[in-house]
């Protein structure tokens, strides 16, 4: 199949332009034209058509939201935007704001404070171990399956670092049972990942060094306990990672995508929650993964917010101090509405992306979740959600108040939405019905 | 004692007794560390094998009367019939109870359950250690001289029961072992900038094939980095990599660099493995714990010498060496390290507080107050001292902007050792400005936390978390009535869901409510109360009222005789004269040397290293060496 008369090109395809005197360089645009069959809508080359590859983004806030600023109490397409979710008025026909979920897992009998149960949890739908989460975490159940073909099998971006320090608390992805992946929070080092250039040589370099560091270890193993090999199987996997993202570089990028620079405020948390986003969208555009967590605060997160004029408290104390006042109850509606003012500009990002003949938006599902449902309360039932995206006919521009689990969604967003099979998700009974 | 009876069967201890102990949630404080961590019952581990619970089942029978097994601790305390501290875990009449009772009574009746009640506890396999981030950097610095400290940059590690240098928190996910992988080549590359500066080589090379050469580096800069000889599987590996690299590129050099940038990368570097080759592993293992325990690097050359000559296989000779490396200043800095975790320095570090309430609160100040506790803690472990005055010490080291918050004149030198006074209200680090601090919240104190951090960092003992779904939120401030903090967690203790875990906590808490969010000494507690919106649209009330009340400062600590104080330096002097308290020091350094949480297969070597330190009269020097010469920490080399 051709268009124009110049044979296709399958999407493996790709040119590197070296940069000029070391200043990496972006490369391409995903979609180059020829990759599309006629109508746009799928990949050409080959013998066979593609469909257009959907991505998942697993979002998450620390802490709890402030309920009467933040739940509508109208369901149905004609929802109210309350407050804190003023800055998705303009994208409210992309959005699915789903409620009432409730997070079982977090009240079986486990050790931790009231915060490490609900985030194992919600990002995993199991209990928390002591140590960290009790199995891997929704985006890594749907990176296992559906990220083999990626440069990246998953990303993991964060922004906000202020943290108590505990594993559970600084990690939302889990490729296993207390096995973190920590995210990526300086947007230059994540340019780096994406984008960096390398010369042939080096990259074949790294090669014979990373095969003796995989033989090495391969023999070290064989003397360890069983124990012991576990922790260098995580290594062996890590090793692996590395090697694949090294060795497939990034495909012929047109978008000119500009590296942040390393200094400026470093606690500037909305100017570098924006770069993150951006670096998500041009990562997800150009194809180096499918599947991506963002964490923009930390569980039981500590940030301090300038820019909203808050900074007597940290975030976890504004929580708990004085929400029975109405000044308290606003400084928490302040804080929420500017998690979902983040959510919003990554939504608004992958819309204005275009690819073929609908937008990146289109292709992605997107999930923001919250620790707790009330914040003060630690309350583990009637959480809120919100699904955005047209991914795998997400339906969208509606309010559900559902009964039934998180896992009960999961479980529809990883089968029905994004087709990794995964066949269920803890706490998971059957799927929701009304997610497209 | 009466024969055994034909007529009662074994009752299957694990699917039907255990579950009762289960629901009962026993094991919250009847653990190695738990607040009844001193009493008879002690549960195996979460996720234990049958068996393990078969043993433990039998070994109940230490808890039966054999002549009269109703009457047998093992019923009558979790059914409160005898005064629990854990309450009635169990109902009083039930089928639980019931089925305890009768396994009471199979053990009564069994002379083999008697006789096996002292089963010994199986061993825990080893985990794996691996270079925690300052470890890395003062690694790197020894092997190459490279001051630059890479693992700064690195993800950060996280807190894992208390420590950042357990080895169950110790994986290397993928953006770990990329920092790991971008160190390597900066630090090969530094090293051999300008040609072989820093002398890894050993000879100048004939040429790129210099097979000599080769050899000669590889067997000197392999046995460094990774702390033992290499094998020859390992030898031929970097050999081959030497050569390509080096016939690439036409530069020994070039292949040298590569090496070195590998050999970064392998577990054998990043990890604490050195049983490696030959029939002196045991000793390198020695070398590498010692170096890594008691100086937070890699082996020197004198210790690797030690290790290679197998001077390093007898306690007299590990003691010698360890006594040796202590006089290093290089150990203080490692203790150091210990003290800022124990007492989580990064959670004061990471405090903010109100700056309208608490003006002077700066990072200055923050750094003197890690600065006092530091050099009491120095004073005692390397003046040998008895170290229990941690707990009590009638001084302690000012800078002039701390003297200003405790009101005190200003000392004669910054830092310099300051008497306090026979009557005052300080002694010991319960008094510190740091600990006061770092147990508050931005406005408030906080009782709970306070009696939490006691609990857990001085007594070791583990408080079970809130069951889950509780509402947590404390009454509100009316003006009807304005409550202290110490009032509004009355909740705690009156609701007796509650109470049972929370008069662990409060109650050592309360007792310094004399000291601010800050430490500093007060008289009232100053109590804002807002006005609600349907005030402040009535127009009732719209400006916040204060009030100055009264404190309270009793406290108590349940589970300890006579343990009702006010302050610091009452709790200081029950503290210190308690053996929960000595034990704990114990454990918690023993956690930190050997990377992993206590199990009961370590009692022995927790309770040879307490006895050691106890007869030392509770000098630290000991105790460090205690542990650093237990086959415990040591492994099986010996």
């Amino acid at each position: 199949m051709t268009i124009s008369g110049k044979s296709a090109i399958s999407r493996r395809t790709f040119l590197r332009g070296a940069g000029a005197c070391g200043a990496v360089v972006r490369v391409g645009l995903p979609a180059l034209e020829a990759m599309f069959n006629a109508s746009g809508s799928a990949w050409a080359a080959g013998s066979r058509t593609e469909p257009v590859e959907t991505r998942f983004v697993f979002w998450f806030n620390g802490n709890g939201i402030p309920e009467k600023y933040w739940i509508p109490r109208r369901t149905g397409a004609d929802f109210e935007i309350t407050p804190c979710l003023q800055p998705l008025a303009t994208l409210r026909d992309d959005i699915h704001i789903i409620t009432g979920l409730d997070s079982p897992a977090a009240r079986v009998p486990q050790p931790g404070n009231s915060h490490y149960p609900s985030m194992s949890a919600v990002l995993t739908g199991q209990p928390f171990t002591g140590r960290g989460a009790g199995g891997p975490s929704l985006d890594q159940v749907i990176a296992r399956r559906i990220g083999g073909e990626s440069r990246f099998r998953s990303l993991q971006i964060g922004v906000c670092q202020e943290s108590f320090g505990e594993s559970i608390q600084r990690n939302m992805s889990w490729a296993d049972r207390d096995r973190p992946l920590p995210p990526e929070m300086l947007p230059h080092r994540l340019f780096d990942r994406l984008f960096g250039v390398q010369e042939t040589s080096w990259v074949n370099r790294q090669k014979s060094i990373l095969d003796a560091v995989r033989e090495d270890t391969e023999a070290v193993q064989k003397r360890l306990g069983r124990s012991d090999q576990a922790r260098l199987d995580e290594y062996l996997t890590s090793v692996r990672d590395l090697e694949r993202s090294i060795a497939g570089l990034p495909p012929e990028y047109r978008v000119v995508v500009e590296r942040p620079p390393e200094g400026g405020d470093l606690k500037d948390w909305p100017r570098i929650a924006r770069l993150q986003s951006d670096l998500l969208v041009h990562a997800l555009a150009s194809r180096q993964t499918r599947v991506a967590s963002a964490m923009l605060s930390k569980c039981q997160g500590l940030s301090r917010f300038p820019w909203l004029g808050h900074t007597a408290q940290r975030h976890h104390e504004y929580t708990h101090g004085q929400v029975e006042t109405p000044r308290g109850m606003r400084i928490l509606r302040d804080i929420c509405r500017w998690h979902v003012e983040e959510f919003a500009y990554l939504v608004t990002r992958l819309k204005r992306t275009p690819e073929g003949d609908a937008t990146l938006l289109d292709r992605t599902c997107l999930l923001m979740v919250h620790e707790h449902a009330e914040a003060n309360a630690h309350k583990n039932n009637n959480l809120a959600v919100i699904v955005a995206g047209g991914a795998g006919g997400l339906k969208t521009g509606l309010h559900t108040r559902t009964t039934g689990t998180l896992g009960d969604l999961y479980w529809t967003l990883a089968d029905e939405v994004m087709r990794a099979q995964a066949g269920g998700f803890p706490t998971a009974e059957r799927k929701l019905g009304f997610v497209v | 004692m009466a024969a055994p009876q034909a007529s009662i069967n074994a009752p299957d201890f694990a699917s039907k007794v255990f579950p009762v102990l289960q629901r009962a949630q026993c094991a919250l404080c009847h653990n190695e560390n738990g607040v009844a961590s001193l009493t008879r019952l002690q549960f195996p581990r979460e996720n234990a094998a049958t068996e393990e619970i078969e043993r433990f089942g039998v070994r109940l029978a230490a808890l039966v009367d054999t002549a009269r097994p109703e009457e047998s601790p093992l019923v009558r305390k979790p059914t409160n019939r005898t005064p629990h501290t854990g309450g009635e875990r169990i109902r009083r009449g039930s089928p639980d109870e019931q089925a305890l009772l009768e396994w009471a009574r199979y053990l009564a009746a069994s002379p083999r359950a008697m006789s096996a009640a002292s089963v010994p506890v199986p061993k825990e396999p080893p985990v794996v250690r691996r270079l925690t981030h300052t470890q890395y950097n003062h690694t790197v610095a020894d092997l190459l001289g490279d001051q630059t400290r890479p693992a700064d940059a690195f993800p950060k590690e996280d807190f894992v029961h208390g420590f950042t240098n357990q080895a169950e928190g110790q994986g290397i996910a993928p953006l770990l072992a990329e920092s790991y992988n971008r160190a390597a080549e900066r630090l090969a590359a530094a090293a051999f900038r300008g040609g072989d500066a820093r002398g890894l080589l050993g000879s100048r090379p004939a040429s790129a094939a210099d097979a000599a050469c080769r050899d000669q580096f590889l067997h000197r800069f392999g046995r460094r980095a990774f702390r033992r000889p290499l094998t020859e599987a390992e030898r031929r590996r970097y050999a081959a990599l030497h050569e390509a690299e080096a016939g690439r590129t036409g530069d020994f050099h070039r292949g040298a660099q590569l090496v070195v940038e590998a050999m970064l990368q392998s577990p054998s570097f990043l990890f604490r493995l050195e049983e490696g080759a030959g029939a002196r592993g045991g000793q390198y293992r020695v070398a590498s714990r010692l170096s890594y325990f008691l100086w937070d690097t890699m082996p020197d050359e004198a210790l690797f010498k030690l290790a290679e000559t197998g001077r390093l296989g007898t306690s007299a000779e590990i003691r010698a060496a360890a006594v040796g490396m202590l006089a290093d200043p290089r150990a203080r800095n490692a203790m150091e390290e210990f003290l800022a975790q124990w007492l989580r320095f990064d959670r004061l570090r990471g405090s903010i507080r109100d700056r309208r309430l608490y003006p002077e609160f700066t990072a200055e100040l923050v750094e003197a107050m890690t600065e006092e506790t530091r050099r009491l803690f120095d004073h005692l472990a390397w003046q040998d001292r008895n170290f229990l005055e941690f707990f009590t010490a009638g001084y302690t080291f000012l800078s002039s902007s701390l003297a200003r918050l405790y009101n005190l004149p200003a000392p004669a030198e910054e830092f310099g050792l300051v008497p306090l006074s026979a009557g005052g209200a300080r002694a010991g680090i319960l008094g510190h400005a740091s600990f006061l601090t770092l147990t508050s919240k931005p406005v408030d104190t906080s009782p709970t936390e306070r009696g939490l951090f006691v609990r857990e960092h001085l007594l070791c003992q583990m408080v079970p978390p809130p069951p889950p779904g509780v509402d947590t939120r404390l009454p509100p401030l009316t003006e009807e009535k304005p409550m202290t903090t110490r009032e509004r967690l009355g909740v705690h203790l009156s609701n007796e869901a509650c109470a049972g875990c929370h008069r662990l906590v409060d109650p050592i808490g309360f007792g310094f409510e004399s000291f601010d969010a800050i430490g500093r000494l007060r008289s009232h507690e100053l109590v804002t109360i807002q006005p609600t919106l349907d005030e402040i649209r009535r127009k009732v009330k719209t400006q916040p009222s204060e009030y100055r009340l009264g404190i309270d400062a009793r406290g108590f600590v349940q589970g300890i005789e006579g343990a009702a104080f006010a302050g610091p330096r009452e709790l200081g002097r029950i503290l210190a004269a308690n053996p929960a308290c000595q034990r704990c020091i114990v454990k918690q350094l023993f956690r930190w040397a050997t990377g992993k949480q206590e199990t009961g297969a370590d009692r022995p070597a927790i309770d040879a290293a307490f006895e050691r330190f106890r007869a030392s009269q509770f000098r630290f020097r000991e105790l460090i060496i205690a542990i650093a010469t237990s086959p415990a920490f040591l492994g099986d080399s010996l």
